[in-house]
């Protein structure tokens, strides 16, 4: 049923009958983070080439089916300073490392370097992705949702909230808080100094913005009976199939498998 | 005619543009006193540059539409021209494009068709930091800029990225902290300023930088009557001075009493443009209701009172009082 048919049958607001539509998006919440874990924890177990490549192969394909390919990019855009000093450090500095590829003065990067640091940024891009893409496809309101109704306490379920949410507000508050500076001459367009000048003027409001956002948005929970005993009713609940759940379930067998395997020894 | 940065902050003979170089607006000595600054070519106060014909510059948008990278459609095809001097108020309902269009003034947003105009040139190369010289804007939420220690170096941040230094900075701090009554607060911590008093605070930080063009994001939000008879005030001034002033609001009262042309906008795009009797008179109502706007409340009471045109509690007083001696 479609949205605009389904707000005026039930004469509900658009926030409680909203249903999350697409290929992957459509997924519980919970499903997806427990496909996450699988993917994290495998990434880390199968030593070797395989397992990150395998959790990398379907990420990517997941994302791709469900049209999230550029966010992913965006974020491993963004991991790419990280990435590549773990690369050069595994290049160069690779303790017990002994086959150079070449002689640059002091320095020697060796091939077990080289395929060490790849291994391992392939592990991080395999476990960062995954993480990601639950993020890119599932509504923070869905998520924390599904937590409540599985018996997450209100608590955690507002501290688990507040870090997901931490991100993207704090990005969207730097981002006014620059262009407000900005709107009083100062050069963020101009040379690196002047810029990373400009990092003092942002810091202040964005991290006491953070903490009288966090005082404020307690206040407001507890004047609308956060702490009351009881449990809380949910204005929504996120949709959990025959499909979710047989998903869920394997991927809950398969990461005890892959940690079963890996304490006997089992992975190579 | 569309400008570089570069050619924007070249150096320039000064007073040749036909205006003292340390003049400002209606040669107040406001707008970049050269004497005083460091000393770039960059730092050539606006009012010296050969290429610009005035002190305080005209306004165009051409055509001008802008469209978030979310792909939410903000302005669409806004043709508007503010000439100098002009005080101008914004209004409309929420999401009608007003914050947006005031973005644009310094920059902060490019327009993603048409074009920006200032003195007739095309201001899309220009840096924000450049344009900062001339066009001072006041966002709505002063906690998303204010970072100082002190109530006077939060103040002296605007005036000292233009190059103030020394007694020239300290007088314009001082100056600009009396305008909006916080002169008793210059070494208070900011953030131990009531809201309100951090808005004025804001809006102290703005009116130090002394640009011919002072745009306020909803100045008023938050005040208390005296708040907001300081915020009439500083506009007040800053028209008496010759300063081009233009304020995104809703506080119709405000606007009325203060303005003196009335930009209303909708979905983006100006549907009324006119003085405060023509854009609060009867015949408007269809068009703000349309924009979700109430005309100030003077201006339904002499309407209903067949007074005609009263859009603020004076002209509403004065047209009551010219009724009555009519009748006797």
């Amino acid at each position: 049923m479609s949205l605009a048919s389904a707000a005026p049958s039930t004469g509900l607001p658009e926030f409680v009958t909203r249903r999350p539509g697409g290929f992957y998006r459509s997924t519980n919440p919970s499903t997806k983070l427990a496909i996450a874990a699988l993917e994290v924890v495998a990434a880390f177990a199968v030593p070797g080439w395989f397992g990150p490549l395998l959790v990398l192969g379907a990420v990517l394909a997941t994302a791709a089916a469900a049209r999230r390919l550029r966010g992913l990019a965006v974020i491993a855009l963004a991991a790419s300073p990280i990435v590549g000093s773990i690369l050069l450090i595994n290049i160069f500095l690779l303790p017990g490392a002994s086959d150079p590829i070449a002689r640059l003065g002091p320095l020697a990067p060796t091939w077990s370097g080289l395929w060490f640091g790849l291994q391992t940024v392939l592990r991080l891009f395999a476990f960062s992705t995954a993480i990601a893409l639950v993020y890119l496809t599932t509504a923070i309101d869905d998520l924390l949702a599904d937590l409540a109704r599985r018996g997450l306490g209100r608590r955690a379920v507002f501290v688990v909230g507040a870090a997901v949410q931490m991100v993207p507000r704090t990005i969207e508050r730097a981002a006014e808080i620059v262009d407000a500076q900005r709107a009083r001459g100062m050069d963020t367009e101009g040379r690196f100094w002047r810029r990373a000048r400009g990092v003092v003027p942002l810091a202040a409001p964005v991290v006491f913005g953070a903490l009288t956002e966090v005082e404020e948005r307690t206040m407001a929970l507890e004047a609308r009976a956060f702490s009351a005993p009881g449990r809380q009713t949910l204005l929504r609940t996120p949709e959990d199939g025959a499909l979710d759940r047989i998903l869920r379930w394997a991927a809950v067998a398969a990461l005890a498998a892959v940690v079963g395997l890996r304490i006997a020894g089992r992975l190579g | 005619m569309s400008l570089r940065d570069s050619e924007f902050t070249a150096s320039a003979p000064a007073a040749s543009a036909g205006a003292p170089a340390d003049s400002g607006p209606s040669g107040s000595g406001d707008v970049g006193d050269e004497s005083t600054r460091s000393g770039s070519a960059a730092a050539v106060p606006f009012a010296s540059r050969s290429s610009l014909p005035s002190a305080v510059p005209s306004i165009e948008f051409e055509g001008v539409s802008f469209t978030y990278p979310d792909g939410t459609r903000a302005l669409e095809n806004v043709e508007l021209r503010i000439e100098p001097g002009e005080l101008v108020a914004v209004v409309g309902q929420n999401g009608s494009g007003k914050s947006t269009l005031a973005r644009h003034l310094n920059g902060l947003l490019r327009p993603t068709t048409g074009r920006m105009l200032m003195d007739g040139l095309d201001i899309r190369r220009i840096h924000v930091a450049t344009l900062a010289e001339r066009v001072g804007l006041a966002f709505q939420n002063p906690d998303r800029q204010l970072f100082a220690g002190h109530v006077s170096a939060e103040v002296a941040f605007g005036p000292r990225n233009l190059g103030l230094r020394g007694t020239a900075l300290d007088e314009r701090v001082a100056a600009a902290l009396e305008a909006v009554g916080l002169g008793a607060e210059a070494d208070s911590n900011p953030y131990d300023l009531g809201y309100s008093r951090r808005k004025l605070l804001a809006l102290a930080s703005v009116l130090a930088m002394r640009t011919p063009i002072l745009a306020l994001d909803e100045p008023t939000t938050g005040q208390d009557a005296r708040g907001a008879a300081r915020v009439r005030a500083v506009v007040a001034a800053a028209g008496e001075e010759g300063r081009t002033v233009i304020a995104v609001s809703h506080d119709m009262r405000f606007v009325a009493e203060c303005f003196r042309r009335v930009v209303v906008m909708r979905a983006g795009r100006v549907i009324l443009d006119g003085t405060p009797e023509a854009a609060f008179g009867e015949a408007s109502w269809g068009e703000l209701r349309a924009a979700y706007l109430e005309p100030p409340f003077a201006a339904v009471a002499g309407a209903q009172l067949g007074l005609g045109a009263t859009p603020t509690a004076a002209s509403f007083v004065a047209a009551l009082g010219a009724e009555q001696r009519a009748r006797r």
